[in-house]
């Protein structure tokens, strides 16, 4: 075949790898192609399944019980004002702020996963929640109000990661190194979380204490609004990304032969990921092991080679509306905040990745 | 470049002797136990507190040095030995430089038992002592036993990250607790955030019998220790247990972490800072560093207690805050060493 002209090539011969499906987006011969791997298709597809049948039960149970019908006539605007009332001012702000924060901390725990090469380097572990914490707190025991708490927690989350990555000389090369330099980073900003907490008023105190434990009852509409808004476009981003970020998987030299540069998706794939927690501690505060968990179901569930962003970001946000659930019905009335759930169910699976005899791999 | 400072420092000292360290240490200790009689804690000024310490003074500031500081400074003593010594025993024994009961999991273990003893209703000082120890027990266990697991025993980064994700698992259920109960609530914040004001003489001399027993344990097994640092068969060849040995120091550490978290609430990075600190004067060989741990221990608390006092005057602040703000930039630099310190 003469490589020269490729317009000789005929689109329908083009056959897609094995287990793959190819659909072209143009029906030229130079057109583009769509490539997707058909496991994690039915998986995505699966997953949003599932997400959207949570978020009903979810909209559904409370002190008011309604039925599944009943909650889709009400987000329909049908139904009778009470349970209107109940579901789209009440319920669904939080189902939606579950969704978007789940989303967002999930899916910049997969990019710092891949980029630094380590499953345990998740934003919480780094550190990054706790600062970004520290300054909206900052911000409420400051000024009083709430002042754009995602301008202030994504300038703690850039701060913090500045920080750790800069006193690790670097990230995927130092291993553990830089995890530790997040710990004592993390454990810095949440002593002087304690430090402000402990200087203000009661009232103040109280304003700022949802963001110190991770919780979806205080969120702020207009902060789930601009994280919904950044949940989107980083989406779209990191799927750009992905296919870089895959080959990232390799050792350096091999990326660096295969013509990325590697600098500059490491920088881009942090700033995203940097962006995402920020924003997403800015509605439900520090709900860190999120990051943890939705990569990992995500990994486990699509097996295949690349990084599985985008199923990343949906089993974090059913673990996230799961878990706030979970926390409102388990005590109720008593609500428990959804960061002390997802860290009674996190923690014990952190461990028994820190301490299985033959840990695979470190991703 | 902090980091390589410290390391040509530690090089410079390893030869240098334990008196001269241990004299300058202590006479800095006797210093900053004064500072904490004359600071802070109660609105009495520093001459009027300068005259108690001469005999003197008004009966308003003979109360405060004599019944507020003087008590607060003696139990800041006991917690810092503590504290100190079961760092570096835990250290010795796990061979790891980060092992740190606060960070391990150790100091979470026992609050978490004082926590549920609370809940059910225990208030008695002696029950708290005994029940702290025993979750620190627990805490002791696992860290070792997750010391001895394959690989993790030779990554000391590793320990240190499963230890933060106990402590966040038994803070999680800590603050669970908290929900359940409001006077429990009120009595365990007391302990969650690590403070060593507004205790009595009685709380220390509660846990002087399990300190003492500690203390004998340790100077039995210093030497055993020492060369357990040489390896584990160089120490059976030399005629010592490890097992027993490690038994010995689990023990010893629970007794010291539960003591000093039954008093003073979890405090984390103290057990990180003080043989670091020893070990910088002094070297690496655990018998001196233990020597050097019992002025340094409550230098570092006693310290962080004047700070916290004054940093934010007229409140205070917690002083697990404080610690973990010393405490926190040590395991940085420990980290940054160019090449992690092994035991």
């Amino acid at each position: 075949m003469d490589l020269s002209q490729p317009k000789h090539f005929n689109q329908a011969a083009i056959v897609a790898p094995a287990g793959y499906l190819r659909i072209p987006l143009s029906s030229s011969a130079r057109g583009w192609n769509l490539l997707l791997e058909k496991r994690s298709l039915v998986v995505n597809s699966l997953l949003l399944l599932l997400l959207m049948a949570v978020a009903v039960v979810s909209l559904s149970l409370g002190t008011v019980k309604l039925g599944p019908a009943e909650v889709v006539a009400a987000l329909l605007g049908e139904g009778s004002q009470i349970h209107q009332f109940v579901i789209r001012e009440l319920r669904l702000q939080r189902v939606l702020a579950g969704i978007a924060t789940g989303g967002a901390f999930a899916l910049s725990g997969c990019l710092m996963q891949t980029l630094a090469r380590n499953r345990l380097a998740t934003p919480g572990i780094i550190g990054i929640d706790n600062a970004a914490t520290a300054f909206a707190v900052a911000s409420v025991v400051g000024t009083g109000l709430a002042l754009a708490p995602s301008a202030m927690a994504l300038a703690g989350a850039a701060t913090a990661t500045a920080l750790a990555f800069g006193l690790a000389g670097g990230s995927g090369t130092q291993g553990y190194r830089f995890i530790i330099a997040g710990l004592g980073i993390g454990a810095i900003a949440g002593a002087v979380t304690q430090v402000m907490l402990s200087r203000v008023a009661i009232d103040a105190a109280n304003a700022a204490y949802p963001w110190t434990v991770g919780s979806l009852n205080a969120r702020n509409p207009v902060a789930t609004a601009i994280l919904g808004a950044g949940l989107a476009i980083g989406m779209v981003l990191a799927l750009i990304l992905g296919r870089r970020l895959r080959i990232l998987l390799f050792a350096d030299p091999v990326v660096v032969g295969l013509g990325i540069n590697l600098q500059r998706v490491r920088f881009l794939g942090l700033c995203l990921s940097v962006l995402l927690t920020g924003l997403a501690v800015a509605v439900a505060g520090p709900v860190g092991l999120v990051a943890l968990l939705g990569p990992e179901i995500a990994r486990a569930l699509s097996r295949y080679q690349g990084v599985p962003l985008l199923a990343s970001a949906l089993a974090g946000a059913i673990i996230m509306v799961l878990a706030d659930l979970t926390g409102r019905l388990m005590l109720a009335p008593l609500e428990i905040p959804v960061g002390i759930v997802t860290a009674v169910i996190g923690s014990p699976y952190l461990l028994w990745i820190l301490l299985r005899r033959s840990p695979k791999s470190h991703l | 470049m902090i980091s390589t400072v410290l390391e040509r420092w530690r090089r410079a000292s390893a030869r240098r002797s334990l008196i001269p360290s241990l004299l300058v240490t202590g006479f800095l200790l006797s210093g900053v136990c004064i500072l904490s009689l004359l600071f802070g804690a109660g609105t009495v000024p520093v001459a009027d507190a300068f005259a108690v310490l001469g005999g003197q003074g008004s009966d308003e500031a003979r109360f405060i040095v004599t019944e507020l500081r003087l008590p607060r400074t003696l139990i800041g003593l006991a917690v810092g030995v503590a504290l100190g010594v079961a760092g570096a025993l835990l250290q010795a024994v796990a061979r790891n430089p980060l092992a740190e009961p606060g960070l391990l999991g150790v100091s979470a273990g026992s609050a978490f038992a004082v926590a549920v003893a609370i809940l059910l209703g225990a208030s008695a000082a002696t029950l708290t002592v005994a029940v702290a120890q025993l979750g620190a027990l627990a805490g002791c266990m696992f860290v070792l036993a997750a010391a001895r697991l394959q690989g993790v025993g030779n990554d000391p980064i590793r320990l240190v990250l499963a230890g933060a994700a106990l402590s966040s698992l038994l803070m999680a259920l800590t603050s669970l607790l908290l929900l359940f109960d409001e006077r429990a609530a009120d009595e365990i914040r007391f302990w969650v955030t690590g403070s060593v004001s507004g205790r009595d003489l009685s709380n220390l001399i509660s846990v002087l019998p399990s300190l003492a027993v500690a203390g004998m344990i340790t100077a039995l097994i210093a030497r055993p220790l020492a060369s357990l640092a040489l390896g584990e068969r160089v120490a059976v060849g030399l005629g010592h247990h490890p097992g027993r040995l490690r038994l010995l120091v689990v023990i010893a550490v629970a007794l010291l972490v539960g003591s000093a978290t039954a008093i003073a609430g979890p405090l984390v990075f103290v057990g990180l800072v003080v043989p670091f600190v020893a070990r910088a004067l002094v070297g690496a060989d655990i018998r001196r560093t233990l020597w050097l741990c019992l002025p340094i221990g409550p230098i570092v608390v006693i310290g962080s207690d004047i700070l916290s006092r004054l940093v934010a005057a007229p409140t205070e602040l917690p002083l697990g805050v404080l610690t973990a703000l010393i405490g926190a930039p040590v395991l940085l630099a420990i980290v940054r060493a160019r090449r992690m310190p092994t035991l």
